[in-house]
């Protein structure tokens, strides 16, 4: 009799399973699929910022596309690449899924995992969806899109990548080598690649500018202590830690981990429970004076000298009751959906080759400063809002990140924490 | 004085039918022929059919099933011979990588990599886990679900074959069906002929060591050959399924050694019924397209699947595949006892 | 010195995160793959009571603690007691069991930086100019209280001595009146709990994550695989030369070798002496 009603509860799982809607051929909405890892914050709060997006867009009609106005839609799929343990393919299998039965005309923030995105490459490719990532780093995006423009010319990134990141950090390296004299610095990456690049740059930087790295040590990205490190750089004597990390538990263990073994060395780079607008709650002040980059600007702090990441980041605390926790990629995800918006009203269809032409040629003034995309359809970034888009290093002090590079949104100068002088 | 209340017992007989169909002259009819045949003619006809029918998303799931079927067998076929694995993805991920490479570096074709793969993945796999082929029970198992972890943590610190970001753009199948068909036919010619094996005297060595090791040691029959014989047919045999799914993702990675990859064989191997070759893959082609299924509840979907594999697992502890067998063979009825 | 100190702390974090494990399956040989699920679902416990109830940090902790012995019972008496003695379902169903709660944590949107337990005191001690704070000091005096409390338990109390009769021999001590069953399930409920325990510690260290239940599965593995499966001097042994293997490693050889160390101390050790390190030396059953 149990065995019964097992049989008849499977049944109903499976039938209720096998039934899931069909694809939608009315052409009515614009389908924009979101497949990403969306039970960390970045996808959180990415999606979160893709719907903000297309409210905006659909209040005011929607899209129009050659004469008749139709409004955004967004599709999800969680792919769970953020959790450790899930296989690639099984994470291509919910890709290939959003693909098939949804058939998005355009996807946004794409793939939270390297690997991932490396291997979804092939498969956007083949099904010829523009997509628009807005979450990961990875340079190798770069070095496999140049190996074949032509068959993945769908793709696009319109976030920064982990050189970019390192290079305002570097200035920012250079402002305290210059404002206080610190030349010793011990770097500790998290062992994949996007911040073996970033912290690569960086550790180049510090050789070419007479910094002494006092230890160049990658963590595995599943590591839970790092107090080997930080004996190492305490001993050494290193004025600054250059820490970058992006898998929570780690960056978490590590920030009160520091805090506890009383290391007399400034933080800078980017670790997300330290840069975030909650970080003063939850650490307390024992994170006042560490340096972190935002990528790009907008994701969650407000620059007064750059009033649009003020208009997103409240019209995002009005409709969700709290800022975007990652001090990273959130504003992308946003700039992402008006880019689209307007690639599909220049090419006035939705055709995927159309759509991608017109994507080329995007110049668009978002938050994240004014987005272009070059030949490796990566958006460009400097320090000109007017010209590329932006990034901001900002600092902690008294409870508040204070903007401190680059100079024109500088609300505030790098102060050195009283137990350096 | 009270009458004693009747009381009853289960009783179970087999069917007149199955008698029958037992002897020789089982030939003589055509319904016990259909008694015997229809069980294993049904599944090879739907399996075969099966693509035909499903297009698109839900087909690549069914190749994904036979894939997950072919570990589900591999890892059955070493729990006949005793050694009970927690690591079919260590074939997996043996059969992947050489594919992935050969393809990689050498651009050769899936007809050449695949059997290349499948052998060299298991002489692989038989080579490293010889060195433990003495250990019994429990302790294989540990060992076997350590050597993934390790693996997978070795190709991610060290940066070989491809590292983090793995090898991708590798080539292509033929055809899309030549891939399906492939699929199937390998999860088929597996199944059917595991279950020749195990039951010709070859098998039957290996069972015996499977219930007593040593009463076959004394019969001077070296076992640490013979297993490691077992673990170069189970180890092809993912290897196979391994290098399979790298040419049909076109991307091999470090997640090919995933804890996932060990797990579901033994998860249907429960579900489906051990020992019984047909009740693994049985439970792989319940397990893969619920998962499948479930995609539609987003964030509950793994939360839910275990809940229902636990739910299966507990309600019937034998396995599905058992209880078909049994209910197919035998009837009950209740007979008043005293 | 530095190494020596904090070798003993990832030591006794080791041996806190196995305890739980390996009195489970000393006593009813059920490899508890849910320990690791268990030990983050009680941190989360304690962070809903502290900060969604307002009940202050001891109460949150012991009230954790009870519940999660009491999801141990219920889990033992409600589930595995239909599949007891089967290895593969027992397996199945706890590793299942583990991720299904994993899962829901996530779902329920448990993840991010303001899930984070505080630490029971800020501030620390200098020790020969090796700095070391109050929370692991305390994590190190918990550790060996444990294992000091356990024994007495186990050597004094009448449900220590029926744990450990259990363990012995089952079929005897059925037949003095210890009802396997219910010894069965107290055994996961008190394991649950240690686990608990060890989560109150150990989580003000860092920030909570559903990732961490693998991780600590992983390691309780390693631990009890290393030392030994059924004896506590051996978990304790093990933990201590994990520990220290894992930062010496990473002092001399890199950090990111770290994780390489206890994964390939369980493979060395099961093919030289299985039944681990300190264990009793079972040739008749562990290899042939």
């Amino acid at each position: 009799m149990k065995s019964k009603i097992l049989w008849i509860f499977l049944a109903i799982v499976l039938l209720g399973g096998f039934s899931t809607p069909g694809p939608t051929k009315s052409a009515e909405p614009i389908i924009i699929g979101v497949p990403t890892s969306l039970y960390t914050p970045f996808g959180r709060d990415g999606l979160n910022a893709v719907n903000l997006a297309v409210e905006e867009i659909n209040a005011k009609g929607g899209v129009s596309v050659a004469g008749v106005k139709r409004p955004f839609k967004v599709v999800t799929a969680d792919t769970r690449g953020g959790e450790p343990g899930t296989p690639v393919h099984d994470a291509l299998m919910a890709y290939e899924k959003l693909i098939l039965d949804k058939k998005p005309h355009a996807i946004v923030i794409g793939a939270f995992r390297s690997e991932v995105l490396i291997a979804s490459m092939d498969l956007v490719a083949k099904y010829r969806v523009p997509q628009l990532g807005t979450i990961a780093q990875t340079p190798g995006f770069q070095g496999k899109f140049k190996k074949d423009p032509e068959k993945y010319k769908y793709l696009f990134r319109v976030t920064t990548d982990a050189l970019i990141d390192a290079g305002y950090l570097s200035a920012a390296l250079d402002s305290l080598k210059k404002d206080y004299g610190l030349n010793r610095i011990y770097l500790i990456p998290q062992d994949t690649l996007w911040a073996l690049g970033f912290v690569g740059l960086l550790r180049k930087h510090c050789g070419k500018t007479g910094w002494e790295e006092i230890g160049y040590e990658p963590y595995a990205a599943g590591a839970t202590d790092f107090s080997p490190g930080l004996t190492k750089a305490k001993e050494g004597k290193a004025q600054v830690i250059a820490m970058v990390w992006d898998v929570p538990l780690g960056a978490g263990i590590f920030c009160k981990q520091w805090a506890a073994m009383k290391v007399p060395s400034l933080i800078i780079g980017f670790v997300p429970p330290m840069a975030a607008p909650g970080a003063w709650k939850t650490l307390g002040k024992d994170i006042e004076y560490s340096i972190q980059v935002e990528f790009p600007v907008g994701a969650s702090l407000a620059l007064k000298k750059l009033p649009k990441t003020g208009e997103f980041l409240d019209k995002f605390h009005k409709k969700y009751g709290k800022l975007p926790e990652a001090a990273a990629v959130n504003s992308s995800a946003y700039d992402a959906v008006f880019i689209l918006a307007e690639a599909i009203e220049k090419a006035g269809s939705l055709d995927p080759d159309k759509l991608v032409s017109a994507l080329e040629a995007t110049d668009y003034r978002g938050v994240g400063g004014r987005l272009r995309f070059n030949e490796n359809h990566i958006t460009v970034f400097n320090e000109n809002p007017e010209e590329t888009g932006i990034c901001v290093v900002f600092q902690w002090q008294k409870g508040e990140r204070v903007p401190v590079y680059p100079p024109f949104l500088a609300e505030g100068k790098i102060l050195l924490p009283p137990w350096m002088k | 004085m009270a009458a004693a209340e009747a009381r009853y017992r289960k009783k179970r007989l087999d069917r007149g039918i199955k008698a029958r169909a037992d002897t020789l002259y089982v030939i003589c009819s055509y319904r016990e022929i259909l008694y015997l045949l229809l069980p294993r003619a049904l599944p090879v006809i739907a399996l075969l059919l099966l693509p035909l029918l499903l297009r698109g998303y839900w087909g690549k799931v069914l190749v994904y099933a036979c894939v997950y079927g072919l570990l589900a067998l591999s890892w059955d076929f070493l729990a006949s011979c005793g050694l009970f694995s927690l690591g079919q993805s260590l074939f997996f991920g043996f059969g992947a990588y050489v594919a992935g490479i050969l393809s990689y570096h050498l651009h050769l074709t899936p007809a050449i990599t695949l059997p290349v793969a499948t052998i060299s993945g298991g002489l692989l796999s038989a080579v490293l886990l010889s060195p433990v082929v003495r250990l019994r029970g429990v302790y294989f198992a540990m060992v076997t679900l350590m050597l993934p972890m390790l693996l997978l943590k070795m190709i991610e610190t060290t940066g070989l074959v491809g590292g983090c970001h793995g090898l991708s753009a590798l080539a292509p199948f033929y055809n899309e069906w030549v891939a399906k068909y492939l699929a199937l036919v390998a999860l088929l010619v597996c199944l059917f002929g595991f279950r020749r094996i195990i039951n010709e005297d070859y098998g039957l060595v290996l069972r015996a060591i499977k219930d007593d090791d040593r009463a076959v040691m004394s019969a001077a029959i070296n076992i640490y050959w013979r297993r490691i014989q077992a673990l170069f047919i189970a180890g092809a045999v993912g290897a196979f399924a391994g290098a399979f799914m790298t040419h049909h993702y076109q991307f091999v990675g470090m997640s090919a050694f995933a804890l996932d990859y060990s797990i579901l064989p033994v998860a249907a191997a429960a579900l489906g019924g051990a020992g019984t070759f047909a009740g693994s893959a049985l439970g792989t082609m319940i397990l893969v397209p619920l998962s499948e299924s479930l995609r539609a509840l987003g964030g509950l979907r793994i939360a839910l699947y275990c809940v229902i594999l636990i739910g299966c697992v507990i309600a019937l502890p034998e396995g599905i595949f058992h209880y078909m067998e049994r209910k197919y063979h035998q009837f009950e009825r209740l007979v008043k006892v005293g | 010195m530095s190494t020596l100190i904090y070798g003993t702390i990832t030591s006794i974090v080791l041996a806190l995160y196995t305890i739980g494990f390996s009195l489970t399956y000393g006593i009813s040989g059920l490899a508890n793959f849910a320990h690791g699920a268990i030990y983050i679902l009680s941190g989360f416990t304690a962070w809903s009571f502290l900060n969604q109830a307002g009940l202050p940090f001891f109460l949150s902790a012991l009230l954790s603690i009870v519940i999660s012995g009491l999801l141990g019972f219920a889990l033992y008496w409600g589930v595995l007691l239909r599949i007891r003695g089967m290895a593969l379902s027992e397996l199945i169903v706890t590793f299942a069991t583990g991720v299904a709660i994993l899962e829901l944590l996530m779902w329920k949107g448990f993840y991010g930086i303001q899930y984070s337990l505080p630490l029971f005191v800020k501030g620390g001690v200098e020790m020969r100019g090796v700095a070391v704070d109050y929370q692991r000091l305390f994590v190190i005096g918990t550790g060996v209280l444990l294992v000091i409390l356990l024994w007495l338990f186990v050597h004094h109390t009448r449900i220590g001595l029926a744990f450990r009769g259990i363990a012995q021999n089952e079929r005897t001590a059925l037949s003095v009146g210890i009802e396997s069953d219910w010894i069965g399930a107290l055994s996961l409920a008190f394991g649950s709990a240690l686990a608990a325990i060890a989560a109150m510690v150990i989580l003000p260290m860092g920030i909570m994550e559903s990732a961490i239940g693998y991780e600590v599965l992983i390691y309780a593995l390693a631990v009890a695989i290393v030392g030994g499966l059924e004896s506590t001097s051996g978990m304790i042994g093990a933990s201590f030369i994990l520990g220290f293997s894992q930062v010496v490693t990473a002092k001399y050889l890199g950090a990111r070798w770290m994780i390489i160390v206890p994964l390939s101390a369980i493979i060395l050790v099961l093919i030289i002496r299985p039944s681990g390190l300190f264990g009793k030396f079972k040739e008749i059953e562990e290899r042939v």
